[in-house]
């Protein structure tokens, strides 16, 4: 499931699908800390987004996080299960619950600080 | 330095998300803030609250000294009964929210805030001239446990303690052979108890509750459900709902002050006035309209006017949707049902005046 991943050291996973076009979603540690999540907002489609822009917001019992775009473009899809049901990203987030897809004609340069998704759990200590 | 409870052990060992709270090295979760919320509503729960401050304050002028520095009239207090009640300072803030027993003549335990210890304690020592009284802080030496939710009665009395004190009354008790407190109080709006023990017995009691309670369901909760919980029953957490600029009457705890009392206290004749002439903001409960969640700190509006801020706020696992409790300009057309704005991220979203507290309560029963 997380073959391809790259990963943000604030949390958030892009997966390639081809073609320019990406899924975000946020990774299993960071739910596992946010705990039970009761309500996300997500963008509209076609808004873009630069790199490090929040574009959502995740919030569990104690407290609202901003979530932010591990590369920049624009938004093709938002995941309605997830706003209808936000505690499916409890369960399944690098799968059903990812957040947006994206397209985007990012560089290499966006990509640079990127983690792939073992290296990621190291680096959290996960 | 963050302190531990002698409870820590058992905490990490079940596995506990742990966070920092006032200086202590808390459990915040042990499976999840919403399903052990749902285990108070519904059976029973254990909490370690031992971080919280315990004081005690004797010597033949122990009432008239505590008269001085609550509203609340101490002379009406008898042996073993509890009183809530606000520390206020001179402008009528609330330095503190406080539970006071009498334990006997001359003898009163205090249950304060582990944030506020420190500056409860300074405050005390500060009022304590032409009073002979110790103000003797114990904090160090008791564990504090609470038993809270609809089968915290019959499990306490399974274990032993089969004359429980009435709502608001503690007794001395023994439970597996140790000495202790149990006092029925709780901040989850549940029937329950908080007992009172001495440190060295509070992993032999915490293991002891948790296996008895096992047959009623019983689950170790976090300080996250704790809030969710209090919330719900629209109690004041010190620090996000009440402050050194805050009076009681602005809080809505005038039902904890008495109109009638004849000794002089720190910030009696705001109080008093307030009480007689009204206050210019004040405390409310809301309920989101939509599924967005008010938080503290977030701006309330009404009229494209700003009127005041959320305090508390956050999910309702009991009714499933979103409350809070914001202060206000005391408005005369703000009644329950009317409509206000709360401002999430740049947008407004409505929020309706409702009744605190946001669950009804079920622990002024005295059985």
């Amino acid at each position: 499931m997380s073959e391809g991943m790259l990963c943000t050291k604030s949390h958030e996973y892009i997966l390639e699908q081809g073609g320019g076009k990406y899924i975000i979603g946020l990774t299993d540690y960071a739910v596992e800390q946010l705990g039970d999540i009761v309500f996300v907002e997500l963008p509209e489609i076609s808004s873009t987004f630069a790199k490090n822009e929040s574009f959502a917001t995740v919030e569990s019992v104690k407290a609202a996080s901003e979530i932010y775009m591990p590369i920049s473009g624009t938004i093709t899809d938002v995941n309605e299960d997830i706003i209808a049901n936000p505690e499916l990203l409890n369960e399944d987030p690098l799968g059903n619950a990812w957040l947006v897809k994206i397209e985007s004609n990012a560089e290499d340069v966006e990509f640079k600080d990127l983690l792939e998704y073992s290296d990621y759990k190291e680096e959290v200590g996960a | 330095m963050t302190k531990q409870t002698f409870l820590h052990g058992k905490h990490v060992k079940l596995g506990a998300k742990m966070v920092d709270f006032a200086g202590w090295h808390m459990p915040v979760q042990y499976s999840s803030i919403i399903e052990e919320h749902k285990t108070v509503r519904e059976a029973v729960g254990l909490f370690d609250v031992s971080h919280m401050g315990e004081v005690v304050v004797e010597g033949e002028d122990a009432l008239p000294y505590l008269n001085k520095i609550v509203p609340q009239d101490i002379t009406k207090l008898v042996d073993r009964k509890a009183v809530y009640c606000q520390m206020t300072n001179k402008k009528g803030g609330i330095i503190d929210d406080l539970i006071i027993y009498k334990i006997q003549d001359n003898k009163y335990l205090i249950i304060a805030n582990a944030s506020r210890i420190d500056e409860d304690l300074n405050w005390m020592v500060r009022n304590k001239l032409g009073f002979n009284v110790n103000i003797i802080n114990e904090s160090h030496n008791y564990s504090l446990l609470a038993v809270q939710g609809p089968k915290a009665v019959e499990l306490v009395k399974k274990m032993g303690v089969s004359d429980l004190p009435p709502f608001f009354s503690i007794k001395r008790a023994e439970l597996f052979n140790i000495n202790l407190w149990v006092s029925r109080t709780g901040y989850t709006g549940e029937d329950g108890v908080e007992i009172l023990v001495r440190n060295e017995f509070s992993e032999t009691l915490w293991d002891k509750i948790l296996e008895a309670g096992q047959e009623f369901g019983i689950k170790p909760i976090g300080l996250g459900a704790r809030d969710t919980l209090r919330l719900e029953a629209a109690l004041h957490l010190y620090g996000n709902d009440l402050d050194e600029e805050t009076t009681p009457v602005e809080a809505g705890l005038s039902w904890s002050v008495p109109k009638s009392k004849v000794d002089d206290y720190n910030g009696k004749e705001v109080i008093t006035n307030q009480l007689a002439n009204g206050v210019e903001k004040r405390l409310i409960g809301l309920k989101m309209l939509d599924r967005n969640i008010a938080r503290h700190g977030y701006d309330v509006y009404y009229n494209n006017e700003k009127i005041g801020h959320i305090t508390s706020g956050g999910i309702s696992p009991v009714r499933n949707d979103n409350i809070a409790l914001a202060y206000i300009k005391n408005l005369s057309e703000l009644v329950i049902g009317s409509v206000v704005q709360v401002e999430i991220r740049g947008k407004m979203h409505d929020a309706e005046i409702v009744k605190r507290p946001f669950v009804e309560k079920k622990n002024k029963v005295n059985t």
